[in-house]
């Protein structure tokens, strides 16, 4: 009987002992990386602005502005309109109107993993459900931050290309403990609503709301699901596109646009950046403060038994699974007992969008691994990186000691 | 997403099965004119375009080298030499024309933005109509179309629709759609005639239960597969055809088919849901909505040829029972 000549190949990322991490599971991983530096930087907002209205309008008010920045004249205005119908194959039958918008937040929301469904989808009204958000680890002020984008997608779409028909009410959402998020955008016009607020946004809709039950809930995204996103108009992107989309956009619009307002809640750079490497820092130690996470770890990379626990490559080990997973170009010049290099182009690390690098992951992730290594391993190693005023970074995982070492 | 307690949905379903119901319904709209346009359309599609008589349509799919559908159109001869193609991918099929074209005396237009079209559906759709325009449109056969006037405005009358029902379509020039669409709504009101608001009613509950597919759920496969063989016309050369032929032989590999839930709600259902017999996947599905007249949550999905209709199968992550069904219910 004949065999086959080889195994199938599938795509993932390999760890440096060979353990393979699916597609789909690093896409999962690398969402959640993503919301948890979000979740980081929201604690640095928490500190530095204690009032939650000050500091949820200020962070509403930059992410509906930087959304908007796509559109700021009416001819950018047209074509935004022009390309967003053609990407999405909206029928001419579809009136050009807020409603439009729902479209831009369903894929958004698949693309995040943020797994549910268009409950309606009608000219008056849109309804949204989520079962699932990797960002509900964040806290509610990100929830309200939602609103402020979609608002921005209401406007884009809106009659009048500047200021939408809608509504638009969070009225439940994960990161307030409900069992979905629920956006719902109602026509004011038609259900004789006022104008909102950036606070205004997690009101009650006026009609009923549809409730999916537990047992027909979904626990992943349409990607990781069925290897794709469908839209209502037969539109698909696949899981590899969403990945990709993911990976450039996610950091945008969770870190840099909240990021824009953090900073200026602080009263100068060192402050910020004082409280800032404090708060990833603490992160950071708690990570792995419970051996049987390390244990899960080893088991997860593949780790082989031969390498011990007061090892540095096991952090090289993971760092290098967390860049790859997500999709930052890096070399492994250096894994052994005394040390791990792993070089990454600046503009690759920083520059997941190209056109909005976010500086602060270098700061971020330096801090945050470096204390991480303090647990995961052990107090002698640290982590730092080498070249930040150059062109090449160069991520070290090594043995010093510092007698102000914090 | 459609429920079954939606009472809005369900008036609005009812109103265009039972009687009589209206909405803005303009597909992109391509212009073929010239001596050769009738051999392009013919060259483009599986169904026999030039055969058709002046003020005749269509339906007909358009494949790719590997003879699976990309696109399903109505084709209406306009004029000797002038078709129309009502399409909602317009962009990409005008990208495949020039390569298509070769020497032909064909010149081509999209109208998208000159033509607004409304559907009129319904059983009373016909009394509606005589009432709407200015001539009787008794004598009006299906899948046909005629010049008239609505309120002594040039429109044109063609005799079809998505829903399965009576129905008519007016294109008028977009400048005169506001006013086409006033007499509508002023008629309609006399009849009862109800405006839906909810696009998945009439995109897809009225449609679904007729077995009335969209683009999305036919592309990738053959027109044999999605039992459109009436509609192959094999004594013409087309794109795809010899593909077409192969596969023919080859036998079906997959098939279209309907797909009825079980379960109260198909919340857990989206496009591209793994369809599974005994644990096994055995297609994908290609929709999912709740139809008002037979009171039941359907869908399409692709699955396996040897898969039989009344087969148990589960849906999706939650493994949401089904059962493999002919995909028309009325």
């Amino acid at each position: 009987m004949p065999l086959k000549d080889k195994l199938s190949s599938y795509k993932g990322v390999k760890t440096v002992w060979g353990k393979m991490i699916p597609e789909k599971e690093a896409y999962q991983l690398g969402c959640r990386q993503i919301a948890a530096f979000s979740a980081n930087l929201f604690q640095v907002m928490r500190i530095l602005e204690p009032d939650y209205e000050k500091r949820t309008s200020a962070i509403c008010e930059i992410a509906n502005m930087m959304n908007m920045s796509v559109a700021s004249t009416p001819e950018e205005r047209g074509n935004y309109i022009k390309s967003f119908r053609d990407e999405w194959n909206i029928p001419e039958f579809c009136e050009q109107s807020s409603w439009l918008g729902g479209i831009t937040g369903d894929s958004g929301d698949e693309y995040e993993d943020m797994s549910g469904r268009v409950i309606q989808f009608t000219r008056n009204r849109v309804e949204k459900e989520l079962d699932t958000c990797p960002w509900d680890i964040v806290g509610s002020e990100m929830c309200n931050m939602t609103t402020a984008m979609f608002t921005a997608n209401f406007d884009l779409n809106s009659a009048n290309g500047i200021e939408n028909e809608v509504a638009v009410n969070m009225c439940e959402a994960r990161g307030c403990g409900d069992l979905h998020c629920r956006v719902v955008a109602e026509r004011r016009d038609v259900y004789n609503l006022p104008k909102q607020g950036w606070l205004d946004h997690m009101n009650q809709p006026v009609d009923p709301v549809h409730s999916t039950p537990r047992e027909r809930m979904v626990t992943a995204g349409q990607c990781l699901r069925n290897g794709q996103y469908t839209n209502a108009f037969g539109e698909e992107k696949s899981l590899e596109w969403a990945y990709r989309w993911m990976m450039e956009n996610g950091w945008t619009w969770s870190i840099n646009f909240p990021l824009v307002a953090i900073r200026d809640m602080a009263v100068d750079d060192d402050e910020f950046l004082r409280i800032f490497k404090i708060v990833f820092a603490t992160a950071g130690k708690n990570a792995f403060i419970d051996s049987f996470a390390v244990a899960g770890m080893r088991t997860w990379m593949g780790v082989p038994h031969e390498i011990g626990w007061n090892d540095g490559r096991l952090m090289g080990g993971y760092i290098k699974a967390m860049l790859d997973v997500q999709l930052v170009p890096n070399e492994l010049v250096r894994f052994d007992q005394n040390e791990v290099r792993i070089c990454i182009k600046q503009e690759d690390f920083t520059g997941r969008f190209a056109m909005a690098p976010i500086d602060e992951l270098i700061t971020g992730y330096e801090v945050l691994w470096h204390n991480m290594v303090k647990t995961m391993v052990s107090t002698e190693w640290s982590c730092w990186f080498e070249g930040v005023d150059e062109e090449l970074l160069t991520l070290v995982v090594g043995c010093k000691v510092d007698k102000r070492m914090i | 997403m459609l429920f079954k307690d939606d009472a809005v949905a369900r008036k609005e379903h009812n109103a265009l099965r039972q009687n009589v119901g209206w909405y803005r319904w303009t597909h992109d709209l391509v212009e073929f004119s010239g001596s050769g346009a009738g051999q392009l359309l013919d060259y483009l599609c599986v169904n026999s375009i030039a055969k058709a008589g002046v003020g005749q349509s269509k339906y007909t799919t358009m494949l790719d080298e590997k003879g699976k559908i990309i696109d399903d159109v109505i084709v209406t001869r306009i004029n000797e030499n002038d078709y129309w193609v009502s399409i909602l991918y317009a962009p990409k099929l005008i990208l495949r024309l020039a390569a298509l074209k070769g020497d032909l005396d064909v010149q081509y237009q999209e109208l998208t933005d000159q033509i607004d079209m409304y559907s009129i559906q319904g059983p009373n759709s016909l009394k509606m109509m005589n009432d709407l325009v200015d001539n009787s449109l008794d004598g009006l056969k299906h899948f046909t179309m005629e010049d008239t006037t609505i309120s002594e405005i040039p429109v044109k009358i063609h005799r079809g629709g998505f829903t399965g029902e009576l129905g008519y379509e007016v294109y008028c020039k977009l400048a005169d759609s506001k006013a086409v669409a006033a007499v509508i709504r002023e008629i309609g009101d006399k009849f009862g005639a109800v405006e839906p608001t909810t696009l998945e009613v009439y995109v897809r509950s009225v449609p679904m239960e007729k077995g009335f597919a969209l683009r999305q759920d036919l592309y990738g496969l053959t027109p044999y597969e999605c039992g459109l063989d009436w509609s192959v016309d094999l004594s013409k050369d087309f794109v795809g055809k010899e593909a077409l032929i192969r596969a023919q032989e080859e036998g079906l590999k997959n098939r279209l088919v309907g797909l009825e839930f079980e379960a109260e709600s198909y919340e857990d259902i989206s496009q591209g849901e793994a369809v599974k017999r005994y644990g096994v996947q055995v297609g994908i599905v290609r929709a999912a909505i709740y139809g008002y007249t037979i009171d039941k949550n359907i869908g399409f999905a692709i699955v396996d040829a040897k898969v039989p209709f009344g087969a148990r199968v589960t849906v999706g992550c939650n493994d949401s029972p089904a059962i493999v069904t002919e995909k028309k219910w009325l």
